[in-house]
């Protein structure tokens, strides 16, 4: 009899495991996850299943693959060669002989000698685990790699003897898992059921009226094949799985950390369901992702994808310190990249060599150093568009851009040589100098407004006339940090300008923080603003008499130290002696001529070319910009010691984890190489970890349960043939998303029935085995938009920018930043608010209410399993929350307006929601409560007037209102069932 | 427990469904099922393994934490140095700072001149030697007799986000999850029918919000969402969504949920799901929480002299005094864990123009939680704890003048005040040397604190969560999750529980 596992985590507080064997019944606590512990030395044992988690999770940190800590013991558990070893007569294996090894001697030893040593473990090994040791050395102590860092292999599809069931190779390896087990499959859903299911696990809402009706009356053997084809046909599908990857690379509209300013990526976002609707193959979603700015020839689609390379969190907070903030940077990158492309957690070896899996500290910072070398700038600025940026045209804003770059280009091949040369010999640069800086007293207002609005001090028109001037340097195109300036306070300097000729000049002027400049008693420039002196400096126009000129600046300062920054340099001849240069690199980038008509004389052509400059400006401030990556001069990397930024050690090149084996010679050592990497079949883990990801969605659970780590600790997967045969068939498939998932959900184990049968409960309580058909709470976005749909409320518009819905007041000011661009949250108005949540704005320091409380993560971190709980404020928010309730309202209005019966306005209902029809029961009980808030409404309409306010969608009209009241509270009523909230 | 067995249970309580449909009400119900200890996540890691309890009777049953977002000075409020006075504007002795890291706030500063702190120091009694306390804490200064002031405290982290996110979570980096739900994973709930981990934002009377916080500070990072934290609000709902929509009275609700109730049921006889009993108890807990918020948030039955204790502001809903009356409440109902959130003490300039109010924003409610925990007997196993991420600098920051400086952020020490349940009340915890710049032993030589060996006289923000967790019963070495292949916990793989400061 196969030995049987009954893992009882869904049933109670107690880690139960219950092996039963022989006869005998073994009831052990044990930590989680458990690995099954066989028991005979009949059954074979699986070194990675079963001994290697013992090893790893009592010995390993010690005797494991840390080989700074295993130097200092002397042993490795982990190496084969160490454990049949001669030590001198002795051996801690001896293979077939347990009771000579020296490890079965130690971990049996009395409490002094035994292992692991009482100092770091409670409790030494159980009589289980040692049996299991024992059994293993009988056996001949084989070692082997962990399965997951060795390639899949395709397994033959198992044949199954007995009653035949399935209807692709995945039914026969879990018919052959269920029988093994003693369980047989049990029957398909009915249509109604499936119809759902199978719509929500690949498009994430219920299925269209139409699609839905046509599906149930289709009559033909594959009608349910012609019914998934069509969802993954729909747009709706893109949507819903790019959700799941967005999780994984944690996609969020802002920085998320400190300020938590906007960021702008969104056209990555829209990239991503773009990607999966188009089904791009999984090779070169992931390496465009990775490195789409090195591909052969990029395009916008492969440089938009490198979004993923910036998506890490960053900062701008005073005080960071650029080094530290980089490295922590770069350490996101590799730990995400880690996770969802190989399904490891890499981040450990950050600070020392990992305990359990075979990667070094060095390993780690080979990984790093493909990510240390883009061109971002460690600190985000706070900036909508932190460079690089990519410019994402819509097609319209394309084709009047190309328009004006067209003529824009006529008008500079026309420019004559004879006129350019001649201009460019007028320009010389002769700035005006200087005299000697004075200073004034500060001047603060009771805050930064008022300092900056007031003329508190010596300007024209200011309170002040005398203020005392003192001496001051101020180095000219060098900042000057401390002029004096107190918080919310205005600041003076002053200077003699003394310019060698009359007319325009343009200067040079940073501040920290606003400022206005004073040339000759007018006013020639302002600027309200907070930042550093550091800042991209602003360009100052002004004219100016031949010789002495009056130039007074006021700095106004809302806190810690001010600064200034200026330079009287006139930019021009400069930039024209570098555009020449530039001209006669490459003439066709016409930089000089550029230069001419745009600042030279005003010819009519050049004219006409600068008001298509300013047009050009104006649609181009509309084009969306991405966050994108770009490979600049490859940069050192550095063994950091303990992870610290300001502890380099011995520099280290960029390659893979040594256990995986080296990039071939023929790929460029990059990120695109890596990325090449990644897709090969020389990996072994991408393709498995992708199919689990995507087995996960549909079935609940992965065959790895822990899909974020396919390490040693993580669990052995409980079907591994399936695993691998999915995996060589994805990659065989030419990675071909959509015909994976088609494959999953048109398999008989997922068109099972989700009731579960007492012996199924028993042995297969999380359904790993698919003892039933899958059922479990649904996501966040999709309980929202399952709502929003069933009242006709949603809005399906694709892309674009993140929308603001219902939400709480206060929930933003409660915890952001006064000057932070997402301090103040502001619904949007019309029909944005009723968008799919995967449009959501994402504010990572607060994300919405109705993704938290369903569990959906902060996207501050990679997350690719998410927890799903069963909490009273989730069923807070179903009951009470905006969108919620006015989903309920505008169905109870529609259903209101219905000139049937009751009877078939449920029916309706009920198909709008659980795409089922009511049974007797429900129908009966719905209808009584149909008629009791009926009742209590018309009695009191004042009642049905406040319920029916809720939300932005119009009420209904008058005489209506008590009716559709009551079909709002049924609707409710119908949209907080367990079913409504599961997958059928 | 046995599988089998509670599989019978679950369809014998089918019944019991069937004959609590309509008119009956569920409530009863939502409480039987609650002892039947179904999780509200299925197949999640529910509970920590076994041992992490320290086998101790844990002191402390509940924790309040009052944390000062920005960083309070330390160097005017509790770490008196009168030999500064005589060095104002006198430049900081690089033989003191020994080349330790500076943000690039100041780092870039021409001199770093001392400020003395322009505030009254008075010696306070306390159990031992006495305490010094500023002058614009003189509430707080009446109840040091049951305060144990750390003055030896120190951080990793030198910036807000990271110091922030450090002291709540153990880590500088996002992803970790937060001291009060390691509590609520690890010890669970003890009441009924409020949560187990409530988290309270304070209004700041003078505006200067400077200072972020962050949804993860209260997350549940990697543990089941069921632990994260629960904002309690001033404005709005109390708790979010609790309010049912105008124009349903409780009638209506009640009967819309036996409506669900009864449908759930069905749906479970049919597909014979534990989970949708869970779900039933959940919707039943959802209605009780409607009851009991807005109980715990009615003051009106609260004497008068309550109000006067906690200051006339405890009137007002959503200052920090009113929220420490809030706290109160919540400890008398068994809320395992409470935090309050005030902000606004990140003090780089006008610090004399801004720390007066704040401090006015806190002093009175701090001292009157304590008072009044202590008058109602909660203090016996209620633990107080007050503070920031990190310190302040001695060296001003900006401008200096005789009657206005600013501070930096200063990791290397700074004062944290416990109280209450196994505290050593009454006493004074650690030193710093004059320029309250360094850790110092007994007799002012300057010591090496160090994560990895804990140094005696020094607490580490590792230290201090190892010890909260240990009174509260809790082995922190052990009290662990699984995640991404690795035993995470909240104090990483550092941490010293510090006997010293325990009664």
């Amino acid at each position: 009899m196969p030995f049987r596992v009954v893992f009882s985590s869904m049933l109670g507080r107690a880690r139960t495991l219950l092996a039963v064997l022989g006869g005998t019944v073994l009831v052990v606590a044990v930590a989680a996850p458990p690995a099954p512990a066989p028991q005979k030395s009949s059954r074979k044992i699986e070194y990675g299943r079963d001994v290697r988690p013992i090893l790893s999770q009592r010995c390993f940190k010690c005797h494991g693959p840390d080989a700074a800590i295993a130097k200092t013991n002397g042993l490795r558990l982990d190496l084969a060669e160490d454990l049949t070893r001669d030590r001198g007569g002795y051996s801690v294996v001896v293979p077939g002989k347990p009771d000579e090894s020296w490890l079965i001697a130690r971990v049996t030893a009395d409490e002094a000698t035994r292992m692991p040593p009482a100092s770091d473990s409670k409790k030494g090994l159980s009589e289980e685990e040692i049996a299991v040791l024992r059994a293993w050395i009988e056996q001949g102590a084989e070692v082997k790699p962990h399965w997951s860092f060795v390639p899949p292999v395709e397994p033959k599809v198992p044949k199954n003897e007995g009653p035949k069931w399935g209807r692709n190779p995945v039914d026969a390896f879990v018919l052959a898992g269920l029988r093994e087990h003693g369980l047989e499959p049990v029957p398909e859903a009915d249509r109604h059921t499936l119809a759902r299911r199978a719509a929500l696990s690949l498009t994430g809402l219920q299925p269209d009226e139409t699609l839905l009706r046509t599906f149930l009356q289709d009559t033909r053997k594959d009608a349910y094949e012609r019914y998934v084809d069509q969802l993954l046909a729909s747009p709706r599908y893109g949507e819903h799985v790019a959700r799941y990857w967005l999780d994984a690379v944690r996609y969020g509209d802002t920085h998320g950390l400190h300020l938590d300013n906007e960021r702008l990526v969104w056209p990555y976002r829209d990239w991503v369901v773009d990607a999966f609707n188009e089904n791009l193959p999984f090779d070169k979603f992931t390496v465009w992702q990775l490195a789409g700015d090195l591909v052969p020839k990029p395009t916008t689609a492969s440089r938009l994808a490198t979004g993923y390379v910036r998506m890490n969190p960053t900062t701008n907070e005073g005080g960071a310190i650029e080094a530290e903030v980089f490295a922590r940077n770069t350490f996101d990158r590799v730990d995400t990249t880690s996770t969802v492309f190989l399904g490891l957690t890499v981040g450990c070896a950050r600070c020392h060599s990992h305990k359990f899996d075979p990667i070094t500290q060095e390993d780690y910072f080979r990984l790093y150093a493909y990510f240390n070398s883009t061109k971002d700038k460690p600190l985000d600025g706070n900036l909508l568009t932190p460079e690089p940026v990519l410019p994402v045209p819509s097609p319209e804003q394309a084709a009047q851009l190309t328009r004006i770059r067209n003529e824009q280009i006529s008008l500079l091949k026309a420019v004559r040589a004879s006129d350019l040369s001649r201009w460019s010999e007028t320009l010389q640069s002769d700035p005006p100098s200087p005299g000697p800086w004075e200073v004034s007293q500060s001047y603060p207002a009771k805050d930064f407004d008022t300092a900056f609005a007031s003329e508190l001090g010596p300007e024209p028109g200011g309170a002040e006339s005398n203020a005392t001037w003192k001496p001051i340097e101020v180095p000219l195109g060098r900042v000057k940090e401390g002029i004096g300036g107190r918080e919310n306070a205005a600041v003076f300097l002053r200077t003699v300008l003394t310019a060698k000729k009359e007319g325009k000049q343009t200067f040079l002027l940073s501040s920290d923080d606003g400022v206005r400049v004073w040339v000759n008693g007018a006013k020639v420039h302002e600027n309200k603003v907070l930042r550093g002196a550091t800042a991209p400096p602003d360009t100052v126009e002004t004219s100016l008499k031949l010789g002495a000129n009056e130039l007074l600046i006021e700095i106004v300062n809302s806190g810690g130290p001010d600064g200034i920054y200026v330079l009287f340099e006139d930019p021009l001849p400069a930039k024209a002696r570098d555009a020449a240069k530039e001209q006669a690199k490459d003439p066709s980038g016409h930089a000089l001529t550029k230069l001419y008509l745009g600042s030279g004389p005003d010819t009519p052509a050049a004219v006409r070319y600068r008001a298509l400059v300013t047009e050009e400006g104006k649609i181009d401030a509309m084009v969306p910009r991405s966050l994108v990556a770009e490979e600049g001069p490859t940069v050192p990397a550095y063994l950091l010691r303990r992870g610290e930024y300001d502890q380099p050690q011995q520099e280290v090149k960029r390659g893979l984890p040594t256990f995986l084996g080296e990039l071939p010679a023929s790929e460029p050592n990059n990120r695109l190489g890596l990325a090449h990497w990644l897709v090969s079949k020389q990996n072994p883990l991408t393709a498995r970890v992708f199919v689990n990801r995507i087995w996960q969605q549909h079935f609940g659970t992965g065959i790895v349960k822990t899909s974020e780590d396919f390490g040693s600790q993580g669990e052995w997967p409980v079907d591994k043939p399936l695993l691998d045969w999915l995996a060589v068939r994805f990659v065989k498939s030419g990675w071909n998303v959509k015909a994976l998932h088609r494959l999953m959900v048109t398999s008989a184990a997922f068109r099972q029935s989700s009731k579960i049968s007492p012996a199924a409960l028993l042995t297969d309580p999380e359904n790993r085995l698919l003892s039933r058909g899958p059922s479990f709470r649904l996501d966040a976005e999709v309980i929202r938009d399952q709502a929003l749909k069933a009242s006709g409320l949603l809005v399906t518009s694709e892309g674009g920018q993140g929308f603001k819905p219902y939400q709480p007041e206060g929930l933003w000011e409660a915890i952001a930043f006064l000057e932070s661009t997402t301090s103040k949250y502001t619904k949007d108005t019309g029909p944005e608010i009723y968008r799919r949540s995967l449009y959501l704005f994402w504010k990572r320091t607060s994300p919405h209410p109705t993704m938290l409380t369903f569990d959906a993560p902060m996207r501050e971190t990679c997350t690719v399993r998410r927890s799903r709980t069963n909490t009273p404020m989730q069923a807070l928010l179903t009951l009470n929350e905006d969108a919620y309730l006015e989903s309920a309202r505008v169905l109870g209005q529609r259903l209101a307006q219905e000139r049937t019966s009751d009877h078939d306005r449920l029916c309706r209902l009920f198909e709008a929601t659980l795409c089922r029809e009511p049974k007797p029961d429900e129908m009966e009980l719905l209808l009584g409560a149909i008629e009791r808030y009926r009742a209590r409404f018309s009695a009191a309409p004042d009642q049905a007037e406040a319920l029916l306010k809720v939300g932005d969608y119009p009420p209904p009209a008058e005489d209506v209102a008590a009716e559709s009241a009551a079909w709002m509270l049924v609707s409710s009523t119908v949209m907080n069932l367990h079913e409504f909230l599961n997958l059928p | 427990m046995n599988p089998i067995r509670e599989f019978e249970l679950a369809l014998t309580r089918r019944q019991l469904f069937g004959r609590a449909a309509l008119g009956v009400g569920t409530a009863a119900l939502g409480r039987l099922l609650l002892a039947s200890g179904l999780p509200a996540t299925p197949g999640a890691q529910r509970h920590p393994a076994e041992g992490f309890l320290t086998g101790l009777a844990p002191k402390a049953k509940r924790i309040i934490v009052l944390f000062m977002n920005g960083g309070p000075s330390q160097m005017d409020l509790w770490d008196y140095k009168p030999k500064l006075a005589e060095k104002f504007d006198t430049d900081f002795p690089e033989e003191i700072r020994m080349g330790q890291r500076l943000t690039t706030m100041t780092s870039g500063q021409q001199r770093f001149p001392v400020a003395p702190s322009i505030y009254k120091f008075n010696k306070h009694d306390n159990q031992a030697d006495g305490v010094w306390v500023s002058e614009l804490l003189p509430h707080t200064a009446s109840v040091v007799g049951d305060l144990c002031v750390v003055r030896s405290m120190w951080t990793d982290a030198i910036n807000h986000d990271p110091a922030v996110t450090f002291i709540q979570t153990g880590s500088q980096l996002p992803g970790r999850p937060s001291f009060g739900s390691w509590v609520s994973y690890g010890l669970g709930s003890m009441n009924e029918d409020l949560p187990t981990y409530v988290v309270l934002h304070s209004k700041v009377s003078n505006g200067k919000v400077d200072q972020a916080l962050f949804t993860r500070l209260w997350g549940s990072g990697f543990l089941p969402s069921e632990h994260q934290g629960v904002a309690l609000r001033h404005t709005g709902d109390p708790v979010l969504y609790l309010r049912d929509p105008d124009g349903m009275d409780r009638k209506s609700r009640r009967e819309m949920l036996d409506d669900i109730s009864v449908l759930n049921q069905g749906y479970f006889r049919e597909i014979a799901d534990p989970e949708v009993t869970a779900r039933i108890e959940q919707y039943e807990m959802a209605y009780k929480l409607q009851t009991s918020v807005p109980e715990l948030m009615d003051l009106s039955k609260e004497p008068n002299e309550v109000f006067e204790l906690y200051g006339e502001a405890s009137k007002e809903p959503g200052t920090f005094a009113a929220n420490c009356l809030l706290a109160r409440r919540l400890a008398e109902r068994d809320v395992r864990f409470i935090q309050i959130f005030h902000r606004g003490w990140d003090q780089h300039s006008n610090l004399t123009g801004d720390l007066p109010s704040q401090c006015k924003d806190v002093d009175q409610a701090c001292a009157a939680l304590v008072k009044d925990l202590k008058r109602t007997g909660l203090l016996e196993d209620t633990l107080v704890v007050w503070g920031g991420e990190f310190g302040r600098t001695v060296y001003c920051q900006g401008a200096l003048s005789r009657e206005n400086y600013g501070r930096d952020h200063h990791p290397r020490c700074f004062t944290m005040w416990l109280a209450g349940a196994g505290v050593k009340a009454g006493t004074v915890y650690g030193h710093t040397d004059d320029y309250g710049y360094n850790i110092v032993d007994g007799s002012g030589n300057v010591v090496t604190p160090s994560v990895d060996e804990w140094v005696p006289g020094t607490v580490h923000v590792h230290d201090l969560n190892a010890t909260l967790l240990h009174l509260l019963g809790v082995d922190h070495t052990q009290l662990t999750y699984k995640y991404q292949g690795r035993d995470f916990r909240l104090t990483d793989v550092h941490g010293h529980v510090v006997h010293d400061i325990l009664a």
